[in-house]
C-alpha cells in the first residue's frame, strides 16, 4: 500500500523524554488518527515529522521519494498545523490571505474566502477584521483550517486540530476530512487527539502513543474485529481477568479489552462480548500501555 | 440508504447487505458502478476504510468486480447466484426455528408438521 510519510527507527531526545524508535508508514489515500494521552510524544512526533524539530536518528521519507520536508514539492504538498497559534497575534484573515498566497504555490484565495463564510469568520474582504487575539481558541483554529484547507495540498498534518472546537464545527471538521480524501485519491490526512469520540466517523488508521512509543496502530475495522470489548459482573472479573489485556471495574462490574482469539473461551462465561467503539477501544489500549510502563 | 451508527451490526455489514439487496433484485443492473468509495463515505458520514471493507465484501462474494482506477463495477448475476443467497437465508431462517424448537422442546415431528400447515395456508 502506498504511504505519505515513512519513519524508520526514528529517535528525538530530550533531557526528560525519547521519542522512538518510531517506525512508521501512514497509508495514502486515508484519515489516519494519532491517539495518546497527553505527553505521549503526540506533538513530538508530529513536530519532527515536518521538521519543526529536528530528530536525532533515523529516516523520513515523504510521498515515497523525498528525505527533505523543505523539498520544494514537499512543502507545498503539506499542510501543517500546530495547535498553538503560529500566526503573529497582530494578524487579520486579510494578512493571512496575503502571506500564505505568497508562500504556497497552490493556495487559493477565493476558497480561503469561502471557506471563511462557511466558518462564520471575517473574510479578507470583510469591512471589519478581528485580530488574531482578539478570536476564541475555537476561531482561532478555523482560520488556520480555512488557510490550510484553502490549498491543494496531498497530505494534511494537523496536531488537535479539534479540541478546541465546539460540537457543530466537529461535526464541519469530519465532513471536511471526508470532502478532502473524496476529491483525490492520492490525498491524506494525519490528525493527533486525545478525545477520539467525536472523530471516529472520520477515522479509518489509528495510530496508539503512549511514552514515546507506538503501542499498537492499524485500519480501524481490523483494530475492531482484534479486539473485543468485555463487561459483566464484578465477580467474574477474578475469571476472565487472565484473558483481558486490561480492564477497569467496581465492586458492581468491571470492563476490558479481549482479544477476539479468545473469545471462545471467554463465552464460556454470563459477561457480554461486544465489538468496540474507536473510544473503547484507546481506552482500553492506552490502559494497557500505562499498567507496563508502570511495571518498569 | 440506511445506517444505524448504535446497532449491533457493523456499519460496513449494513452497507453490503443493502448493496447486495439492490444487487441481487436488479436495482443495480449489471455493468453498473457503484458510488465511490469515498464519496459514498462523504455521503454517508462514514470512514473511508468502512466502505471499503463493505465493497471488498462484495467483491469477494463475486458480485461486484473492482477495476483498478476506475471503480467496482456490478457482476452479471445467474439465477443460480441469486436461488443460493435465498438458500443461504432459508437455512439460517431454519437454524433460528430449530433453536426456538428445542428450546421449547418441540419434536422434529411437529416441526415439520407446522411447517407443512404454514406452507399450504399461506
Amino acid at each position: 500500500m502506498k504511504n505519505s510519510i515513512k519513519l524508520t527507527d526514528v529517535v528525538k531526545k530530550y533531557k526528560d523524554f525519547t521519542l522512538g524508535e518510531i517506525n512508521l508508514e501512514i497509508p495514502c489515500g486515508f484519515s489516519t488518527a494519532l491517539i495518546g494521552s497527553n505527553g505521549a510524544g503526540k506533538t513530538t512526533l508530529i513536530d519532527v515529522m515536518c521538521r519543526i524539530s529536528g530528530k536525532n536518528s533515523g529516516d523520513i521519507t515523504y510521498f515515497e521519494k523525498y528525505k527533505e520536508a523543505d523539498d520544494n514539492y514537499v512543502r507545498n504538498n503539506i499542510g501543517y498545523c500546530a495547535s498553538n497559534n503560529f500566526f503573529p497575534a497582530e494578524w487579520t484573515s486579510k494578512n493571512v490571505a496575503e502571506v500564505m498566497e505568497v508562500a504556497f504555490d497552490n493556495f487559493d484565495r477565493k476558497k480561503f474566502v469561502q471557506l471563511c463564510e462557511k466558518m462564520k469568520l471575517d473574510t479578507p474582504d470583510s469591512k471589519k477584521k478581528k485580530k488574531i487575539m482578539k478570536l476564541s481558541d475555537g476561531n482561532k483554529m478555523r482560520l488556520y483550517l480555512a488557510a490550510i484547507l484553502a490549498r491543494n495540498t496531498k497530505f494534511l498534518i494537523l496536531d488537535e486540530p479539534a479540541s478546541a472546537l465546539d460540537p457543530l464545527m466537529r461535526d464541519m471538521l469530519c465532513d471536511m476530512f471526508r470532502e478532502y480524501l473524496a476529491e483525490d485519491e492520492e490525498r491524506s490526512i494525519l490528525f493527533s487527539t486525545h478525545n477520539i469520540a467525536d472523530m471516529e466517523y472520520a477515522t479509518d488508521y489509528a495510530v496508539f502513543m503512549a511514552n514515546g512509543k507506538i503501542v499498537e496502530k492499524g485500519f480501524v475495522e481490523e483494530l475492531k474485529e482484534k479486539y473485543a470489548l468485555v463487561h459483566g459482573s464484578a465477580d467474574i472479573l477474578s475469571k476472565v481477568s487472565d484473558r483481558l489485556i486490561s480492564y477497569t471495574g467496581n465492586k458492581t462490574m468491571f470492563e476490558g479489552i479481549a482479544l477476539t482469539e479468545n473469545r471462545s473461551q471467554l463465552e464460556k462465561y454470563d459477561i457480554a462480548i461486544e465489538v468496540p467503539t474507536l473510544q473503547q477501544l484507546s481506552v482500553g489500549i492506552l490502559r494497557k500501555a500505562e499498567k507496563d510502563n508502570e511495571v518498569k | 440508504m440506511k445506517i444505524y451508527q448504535n446497532s449491533n451490526e457493523p456499519i460496513y455489514k449494513q452497507i453490503s447487505a443493502q448493496l447486495r439487496e439492490q444487487i441481487l433484485t436488479g436495482k443495480l443492473k449489471e455493468g453498473e458502478c457503484l458510488p465511490s468509495i469515498r464519496g459514498l463515505a462523504q455521503d454517508l458520514k462514514i470512514s473511508v476504510i468502512t466502505t471499503m471493507k463493505a465493497y471488498d465484501e462484495l467483491a469477494a462474494e463475486g458480485l461486484v468486480n473492482a477495476v483498478a482506477g476506475k471503480g467496482y463495477f456490478v457482476n452479471a448475476q445467474n439465477s443460480e447466484m441469486l436461488r443460493e443467497q435465498y438458500l443461504r437465508q432459508l437455512e439460517n431462517a431454519l437454524l433460528t426455528a430449530i433453536d426456538s424448537a428445542r428450546i421449547a422442546g418441540i419434536g422434529k415431528d411437529e416441526v415439520i408438521s407446522i411447517l407443512s400447515a404454514l406452507w399450504t395456508t399461506d
